[in-house]
This record gives structure tokens, sequence and C-alpha cells, in this order.
């Protein structure tokens, strides 16, 4: 289609769209009503169960099986991209150069690196208390890590980030869920039913079987996010074309000094 | 049913048929877990073995539910399981249901036995698998049949969201699977991105839904429908209902390539891998058309929903659109997978057509028409796969008379052409028979027609590449290189180099895939089963009832599909059709003659994503329209 008729198409399909849009906006509730059936069961049913953070026990107890197909999106994105940005047979590795950082960087990186970390550490123990949970707190831990890459430089990042043993822990995540979703069926009513104490109101151990699937998603997350990482920054550091190697030369950055200037520790 | 206390202890002594329901998604789940953590270390062969035993095992799980947990006394019995032992209470829970019916466990029954078949014809295909990931594929394949089964059997609708996303997500990268190969990334990034627009379509409806109902469920939301009609006036449904409606359907109609949503589909089933493309067009397709119906009947269909006429306008219109441009372009293909690919949209289209005659005839039929399809496109896929390893071509022009050296794969070939057709007694010819006898009048002209081209089509090449008839392409002076024409040569083999010898199991799966659509037409079991699976899936106070632990309505059973003498003579007349079209084509037109009044639509297929969308948004606004009489 010319570029002419496209927009043409794309704008009346819009208006038929927006229209289509205001009109059904008409007939929402209005904003700040105070009828809210789901939302009033589900808190009734989280209190219930001791969970102090309704959200989690919506995604670990009530709807635990979108959090499954949820956690399964990512696990399948880390799997697919880990298939799609492979090294292909035409490309080859090139070692990454050690890069110099600027030291204020470099400080505020290594300090930032620790307290990133256990902050993630304790958005995901605490899921089930306080806003937050496996799926933020993963993500946060996954962030702590690659600190080191901005601290230091790619291969010191790659000593701390052994991209199999994150694959197999993301597995290991997916399969603690669904183990556990397994072991409701065996010891409870039935798939991701709970089947342990509920615990004290607003401690770590309350809210039953949640903490448990809630840390199985953390371990998932951040595994799953660092592989997806790694694949993008493996392609962009590491892997080239031969092409591109012949013509240009292995060095990735022309402008640094020569690499004794800075150790990687 | 009472509803059962929180804590009943130990109730899972024996795995009944709905507690069965759960492990048909977590099963292929924990496989494909499985394959990551020890694919690293685990030789080809060994990784490819247990992702099918994974895959057969679940097969096992849905056909055992399918046997036992839906053939009960009750008509219409279907396996209710709420996950975590929520249920509801008074009509009202926080809980996701499944529900397994006839059609859904059958689905996921159909789609795990064609991944079991699928791993099994890829045993000696790709070459080396990425290093140290002998898993991956099997692994992915897994998720995948987990995505499809969680699809089939989920009763929540945002639930049926995070299982097409996840259906989604595992094909755009078994599509682009081959990387190395620029089409592959292509087709997998249309794909990827036309899918996800219809998604988030999905998600704008669901919410809408939410915001008037408070629910999530299929049977919730259409009883909050049908309890406050709109307010003012009963019956219709208002802007916010037609609007969820077109928005839900936005997405399973992308994924169903009903016509103007259909554009990605040939142009990742050119490039997928073959395996891939046997699942794609197998049940992939056919289960956004299950969506579709699904998500009617259980939340639309009453008071308050959308009008039976209204949707009947509707999927007829989109039906009768989809079938004739599929049709139209598969005739016109020589890339031969582009070819079988565009022949699934015009099967779309007649299946969309059955749905659209609104009776339990219709959908058995249907129904039954999907499941033997599965088979036939899934073993033509395989048998292209055959080509495109033995040749590194799927140019129906260049492999002219090559195909000679492979008999057997041509009488595969030609016997999956008839059965596309609709040759009695294969189960398609009977799927097609049953729904043309419900659409009746111009509508069975029109299962007759499409069928006819989408198998002649095939018999055509069959002809021209394994038994060489017609013009030679270079004999007829061919002009080369046409700018609006996929041709299918310099195709790359997915195997280590062209095969030499083909494989056992990539000879078996297709035979043994056309025997099961065989098996399709002639069990008469399986006739009367699906006859009561329509009536059950149609019966929407009837699901509500399960899910919602309510006295059922009581149902009168319609008879199941059979065969006919109408019936056969039409399958006869689609196939010899079918046959005189090849014939036609060989003998009266060169390679290079292409019908010049098509090429505006040929032309429509341009590849260019921006095209693409803009062909969503009018679809979008094209189903508002046709449904726009039935607001009150």
């Amino acid at each position: 289609m010319s570029r002419r008729i496209r927009t043409w198409v794309l704008l009346l399909g819009g208006l038929g769209v927006a229209v289509l849009l205001f009109a059904a906006s008409l007939d929402l509730p209005e904003f700040g009503g105070d009828r809210h059936p789901y939302g009033a069961r589900a808190v009734e049913a989280a209190l219930a169960r001791h969970t102090a953070n309704v959200v989690a026990a919506v995604n670990f107890d009530q709807r635990a099986f979108d959090t499954l197909g949820e956690e399964s999106i990512l696990f399948c994105a880390a799997l697919g991209t880990v298939v799609l940005l492979r090294q292909t047979r035409d490309e080859h590795r090139v070692r990454p150069e050690p890069a110099r950082v600027d030291p204020p960087v470099r400080r505020y990186a290594l300090v930032a690196l620790p307290v990133t970390l256990l902050i993630g550490l304790y958005v995901v123990a605490h899921g089930q208390l306080s806003p937050g949970g496996g799926f933020q707190g993963g993500v946060v831990v996954a962030t702590a890590l690659h600190l080191l890459y901005i601290a230091v430089d790619y291969r010191a990042l790659e000593r701390i980030r052994p991209v199999g043993l994150y694959a197999t822990a993301d597995a290991a995540g997916e399969a603690a869920y669904l183990l556990l979703g397994a072991a409701g069926l065996v010891a409870g009513t039935a798939y991701l039913a709970n089947f342990l104490p509920y615990g004290t109101f607003g401690t770590l151990a309350s809210g039953g079987v949640v903490p448990l699937l809630n840390a199985s998603v953390g371990v998932e997350v951040a595994s799953g996010v660092v592989v997806l990482l790694a694949s993008f920054l493996d392609q962009a550091v590491e892997i080239e074309d031969a092409t591109e190697h012949t013509a240009s030369g292995p060095a990735r950055h022309p402008t640094l000094p020569p690499p004794s200037e800075e150790k990687p520790t | 049913m009472t509803p059962a206390g929180t804590l009943a202890p130990a109730a899972a002594t024996t795995l009944t048929p709905a507690a069965t329901l759960p492990l048909i998604v977590a099963t292929p789940l924990l496989g494909a877990a499985f394959l990551v953590a020890a694919g690293r270390r685990m030789p080809r062969r060994a990784a490819e073995t247990a992702g099918t035993v994974f895959a057969a095992a679940t097969a096992v799980l849905a056909l055992s539910v399918l046997l036992r947990g839906t053939s009960g006394d009750v008509p219409g019995a279907r396996a209710v399981e709420w996950l975590g032992g929520r249920h509801p209470h008074g009509g009202a829970g926080v809980g996701i249901v499944l529900v397994g019916d006839r059609i859904g466990v059958g689905l996921a029954a159909v789609t795990s036995l064609l991944v079991v078949a699928v791993l099994a014809y890829s045993w000696r295909y790709f070459d080396e698998p990425p290093h140290r990931q002998a898993g991956t594929f099997p692994a992915l394949v897994l998720i995948f049949q987990a995505g499809m089964c969680g699809f089939a059997l989920t009763g929540d609708l945002f639930n049926a969201f995070v299982f097409f996303e996840l259906m989604g997500v595992v094909a755009y990268a078994l599509t682009g699977y081959r990387v190395e190969e620029k089409r592959a990334v292509q087709g997998a990034l249309t794909f990827g991105v036309v899918n996800s627009l219809g998604g988030y379509a999905t998600l704008l409806g669901v919410g809408l839904l939410y915001g008037r109902t408070g629910e999530l469920g299929f049977a919730q939301i259409g009883a909050r429908l049908a309890a406050h009609p709109t307010g003012s006036s009963g019956g219709g449904p208002d802007f916010l209902v037609l609007t969820a409606f077109v928005l839900v359907l936005t997405g399973l109609l992308v994924k169903a390539a009903a016509v103007p949503f259909h554009f990605w589909l040939p142009d990742a089933h050119a490039v997928a891998p073959t395996p891939v493309c046997m699942l794609l067009s197998g049940v992939m397709v056919e289960l956004g058309v299950y969506g579709t119906a699904r998500v009617y009947w259980t939340i639309f269909a009453g008071p308050g929903g959308i009008p039976t006429a209204d949707a009947h306008r509707l999927l007829l219109t989109l039906g009768t659109l989809t079938a004739v441009v599929g049709a139209l372009m598969c005739w016109q293909q020589r890339h031969l997978k582009r070819l079988l690919a565009f022949s699934t949209v015009a099967h779309t289209g007649l299946f969309l057509v059955g749905l659209a005659v609104m009776t339990p005839e219709g959908t058995g039929g249907t129904a039954l028409y999907v499941l033997a399809h599965a088979g036939v496109k899934a073993a033509l896929f395989a048998a292209m796969g055959i080509l495109l390893d033995r040749f590194r071509s799927v140019d129906e022009h260049e492999l002219h008379g090559r195909g000679r050296e492979l008999p057997l794969v041509g009488v595969v070939c030609a016997v999956g052409g008839l059965a596309l057709a609709g040759l009695p007694p294969f189960g398609t010819g009977l799927g097609k028979a049953v729904t043309e006898e419900a659409a009746g009048g111009w509508q069975a002209a029109l299962f007759v027609v499409v069928s006819a081209v989408t198998g002649g089509a095939v018999l055509r090449a069959v002809a021209r590449v394994f038994l060489g008839l017609g013009v030679r392409p270079e004999a007829a002076g061919q002009a080369e290189a046409r700018t609006d024409e996929t041709s299918g040569k310099d195709e790359e083999p997915e195997t280590a180099g062209p095969l030499s010898r083909i494989p056992d199991t990539m000879l078996a799966v297709p035979v043994v895939l056309l025997a099961g659509a065989l098996a399709v037409g002639v069990v008469p079991g399986l006739h009367a089963a699906v006859g009561r699976a329509a009536d059950a899936f149609l019966d929407r106070a009837g699901y509500t009832a399960a899910v919602l632990h309510t006295p059922p309505a009581a149902s009168v059973p319609t008879p199941g599909p059979h065969w006919s003498a109408a019936g056969v003579a039409l399958g006869l007349l689609s196939a010899a059709l079918a046959c005189l079209l090849a014939r036609w084509a060989v003998r009266h037109t060169g390679p290079t003659r292409q019908t010049r009044w098509a090429a505006p639509v040929r032309r429509l297929h341009s590849g260019h994503i921006g095209d693409y969308v803009a062909f969503i948004l009018a679809g979008m606004a094209l189903v508002a329209a046709l449904l726009l009489p039935s607001v009150h």
C-alpha cells in the first residue's frame, strides 16, 4: 500500500475505534464510586488467611494460577531471548576489553550495589506484608548485580554472572512454583491450595503458602532478568560479525586508554 | 454440590477428572523447567526423549479427563475445578475456575497429541542445536503446549488473556528460531507486533467488562450482564458492552487470522520452522476461533449481551470475507508453505461461517472440521518440510518434476490435498458436510468452492512437483523475479545440510496424522461425543450452573454429526472440483501466468507492518459497525 492509502486506512480505522472508546467511556461507572465488588471480596479473603498485603493475596493465593501463567511468560521470554540472540555460525565472540571508570561513578556504584541487593531481597521477603513481592524485588536484585558493570566493567560482571547457573535457577524457581501447586493438590484440597498454617497476621511467616510462592517467583524473576540482560549484553558487547571484526578490529572502545590502566577487581 | 470446606484435608486421594485439569497445564511447564535446568548437560537425544515423554504424559492426562470426566450420565457433564479450592459462595468468589467440557478438553487433547507428533517429527530435525542448549527447542514446544491447553481449559477471561500471551510469546520465539535467516526474524517480528496489539485490545476489553461487572470469570461476567441488562431498556448491549466485545474479539480474531486481521499469518508461517508451522496452523489459529465462540457463548449470548442475530451477521461476514480472500490468495502461491498458510486462512473463514449458524449442528460440524483439519494441515506441512530439507526449496516451479524420487511424500501430499478438499470419508469431509447442511443455501456453495480451491492448489502442486506434469518453467521462458511474489527458492534447509535420505520419523508422522484425520471421519462414537459436546458448548445456562454450583436447567440433546447422502455427494463434488482445477491449472496456465484481476488483493499482503496495523484498526471499526444495529 502506498503511504497515502495506509494513512487513510489508519485514520479512518482509528477514528472509528476512538468514537467507540469514547462512547464506551460514557457508560463506565463513575470515577471514585464506592462499589467495588471484587475488591471487597478480595480484601475479606486476604484477611481471612492472615495476608496483610492484599495484592500478594490476589497474586499468590486467590488468583495464583494467573501468576503461574505470568511467571511462565517471563520464563519463556528469557528462554526465547537466549535462542534468538544466540551466537550464530557466522558470528564470533570477542573478549571484552577492561574499561576505565571515573572514580566517583565507581565509588557510587560499589556502594549502591550491596544496598540495592539488600533492598531487593527485603522487597522479595516482605511481599506478603508490604507493597512489593517476588516480581518487583526480583527485578531489583537483578539490577543490583548489574551495578558491577557500571562500577567496574563487563568482565567483572561476567565473573559473578555464570549464565548457566542463573538459567538453572530460573528453571528451579519455575519448577518450585509448579511443585508447590502440586503439593496443594496432595496435602490440601486442590492445585495451588494452601496447605500450611496461616501464621500470625503481620509477621514474615504469615499467609500460609503465599511467602513460599512469592519466594519462588522472586528466584525466577531475579535469575530470569539476569539471563535476559545477559543475552542482550553479550550481543552488544561480545558477539560480532566476522566482517565487522575484520573491518574495525577487536577494539570495542577505541577512545579508551589501554587496558593496563585499570585493574578489574 | 455444596461449596467445599476450605480445609477438607486429603481430599485428593484419587485424582478426579476435575483435579486433573490444572495438571494438564502444569505437566508440560514442569517438563520445560526440567529441560532448561538439565538440558545443558544432556545429549540431544536424551533431551528430545524427555520432551516427548512430558508431552505424551500431558496427552494421557487430557485423554483420561475426556474419557472419564466428561462422559457422565448428565448430558453436557463438565469437570469444574476451582484452583486453590476457592469455590464461590452464593455465586460470588475470588478464584479462577477451569472448566473441562468436551470441547475444551478435546482441544487440549488434540493439541497434546499434535505436540507429540511434532516432537517426534523433529527428532532428526534442525542442524545442531545452539551450544549447550539441547533442551531449548523441546522446552519451548512444551511451553507452547501448556499455553494452548491452559487457553482451552480456562473459564476465566483474564486467565484466558494470560495464556493467550503465553502462547504468543513462545510462538514468536519459535517462529524466529532460525535467526540466521533475515526472513525468519522479519516474520517473527511482524507476528509479535501484530499479535501484541491484538492482545492489548483484548486486555482493554477485559478491563471494561471488569469495570461494569466486577467479575473476571466467563460465567460470572455473563451472569452479571444478564442480571442488570444495562439499566434503562433490557435486551441488547449498551456501548460499553459492545466496545468490550469488539476489543476482546480483536485479539482472538488476530490469533484466528480472520480477514483483515490475518496479515501476520502467511508471513510467519512461510518462515517458521516446519514443526512449528504444524502447531501454528494445526491448532493455534483454531484456538483463536475457539476463543471467539467461547467468549460469545459464555459471556455475551445472554440478556444484556450481543443478540444472536447480530453475532450471526458478524461471524458470517467475517467468515465469508476470510474464506474468499484465503482461497484466492492460496491459489496464487508458488511458495508451498505460503500456499498452505493461506489455505489455513481460508479454512478459518469456513470455521467462522460454521459458527455463524449459531446452532449445535453448525458448532458440532465445525468442531469435527477443526479436528480433522489439524491432522491434514499438519501432515501437509510435514511433507513440505521434507521437500525443503531434501531440495532446499519450497518453490512449486523450481521443484517441477523433482519430487518423482519421493513417491511416498507425493502420495501424502495428494491424499492431504484431497482431504483438504473434503473427500469422504475423511473427517474434514464429514465436518464440512455437516456444517454445510446446517448453514445451507449459498453458504453450502461457499464451502464447496473454497475447500475445492484450497485442495486444488495442493493437488496442482502435487501434479507439478511429484508427477512433473505441465510445462517446465524454463521451457516457458519464465520471467524471473517478480516483485510482488514470494517464490520459495533458495531456502535454507532446517536440517544439517540437505537430507540425502528421509528419516523414517519424518515420513511416519504425516502418514499417522492423515490416518487420524481419516479416523475422525469414520469413528461413530466420536461423532456422538462431538454432538453432545456442541450441545454443551452452546448451553450458556448449563455452563453458568456448573461453574457457580446452581441447579442446572434441563437441555434437549440434538443428534450428533453423521454422514448423509447429500453430504457425501457434496464432498465428492468438492474433491472432483479440486482435481479439475488442478488439471486445468497444469494444462492451461503456464507457470508465469498470474491472474491480473487479483493483483490488488495480492499487493495488500505487502509485508509492511504499518499496513497490517492500519488494517487491524480498520477491522475493529468494521466489527463495531457490523454490531452497531444491536445497540440500545
